[in-house]
């Protein structure tokens, strides 16, 4: 069951991944030792994608309103409504 | 009063991206530091932001670092990088040596490009033909080079690929130069080598163009290392 809990730890995993392929593609730039300008432009980027790719797959899930009425919502800052008023326009709909 | 620069001065392209690479970096690591320690809501501009710092920022940092990357895979200095290619680089930038590819590596046409100039393919896809290569050499380095002497003694005797071409020579020296038709050898071989029935390496060996290599008879070291180690 995909909980709000769950786009939280999405969000998350995809921030560690991108720190990791950041400081991969870094390492690249900074030390341009051929094992490290592999790593660089292989892991680093496989990296990034795959955090991209997590962070795209929970905005989707959170604009599809999935496990807004979970009750542990409130407490992880993830209700609707909450920061700026958006969703308003949705609940509406 | 010396003043000295903190900041080095960025002067070449390469320069360019990999401060353009690194300012992203920055930029990309505070955001996603910021979001970390205080966890906010994903409010519209919590997911603006982390889409800058996961998504566009990244995307800048690859695509720049990637372009540096590849230019600085091109210079002397990277080859370098692997002790056994010691032989080939060092002599190459030896202000005194009177080999070929130290000859080359003075012209401003190669400059600080001259193994990649000489060495690189250049078909449709030579570049990326070149930097498959490059991989096997890593691979090579790392399985069967890296416990190798200071300058690789011990290890296998490096060769090419594949049999060095004349066009390498010839998009250069283009065979029709009052200074290079002059020599008789070259006036007596004219055909065969514009058809490469004759190559350039059966005169140009190997050990006039990197003597201190070990596939052609030297022990790595510059002639008065040789010396003094006798």
């Amino acid at each position: 069951m995909i909980s709000k809990l769950t786009i939280r730890r999405l969000v998350l995993i995809s921030t560690v991944t991108t720190l990791v392929s950041l400081a991969l593609m870094v390492m690249g730039i900074v030390f341009p030792r051929p094992l490290l300008l592999v790593l660089a432009m292989s892991l680093g980027q496989l990296f990034g994608t795959l955090s991209l790719a997590l962070y795209l797959l929970a905005i989707v899930l959170d604009l599809q309103g999935v496990g807004e009425h979970d009750p542990v919502a409130p407490f992880i800052g993830l209700e609707r409504g909450r920061g700026e008023g958006e969703g308003e326009g949705e609940k509406g709909a | 009063m010396v003043v000295t620069r903190a900041v080095p001065r960025i002067e070449t392209l390469e320069q360019l991206l990999k401060a353009t690479a690194l300012a992203a970096s920055v930029i990309s690591i505070l955001i996603l530091v910021w979001y970390l320690a205080s966890r906010p809501p994903l409010s519209r501009m919590t997911k603006v932001m982390l889409l800058f710092g996961l998504g566009v920022m990244p995307l800048g940092v690859a695509l720049t670092g990637n372009i540096a990357g590849f230019e600085y895979t091109l210079k002397r200095q990277f080859c370098g990088s692997c002790h056994v290619m010691l032989p080939y680089t060092e002599d190459a930038q030896d202000p005194n040596s009177k080999s070929l590819a130290s000859v080359h590596s003075r012209n401003h046409s190669f400059g600080e490009e001259s193994c990649y100039t000489c060495h690189a393919d250049y078909q449709l896809f030579g570049a990326m033909t070149t930097k498959v290569n490059g991989l096997k050499h890593l691979f090579y380095y790392v399985t069967e080079y890296a416990n190798t002497g200071p300058y690789g003694e011990g290890g296998k005797p490096i060769h090419m690929y594949k049999p060095f071409q004349n066009t390498m020579c010839t998009r250069c020296h283009s065979t029709t130069a009052p200074s290079w038709t002059k020599v008789d050898d070259h006036q007596g071989m004219l055909e065969d080598i514009r058809k490469g029935d004759a190559k350039c390496l059966d005169c140009h060996t190997g050990e006039k163009i990197h003597p201190r290599a070990f596939a052609h008879g030297g022990n790595g070291r510059a002639p008065a290392a040789q010396a003094s180690a006798k």
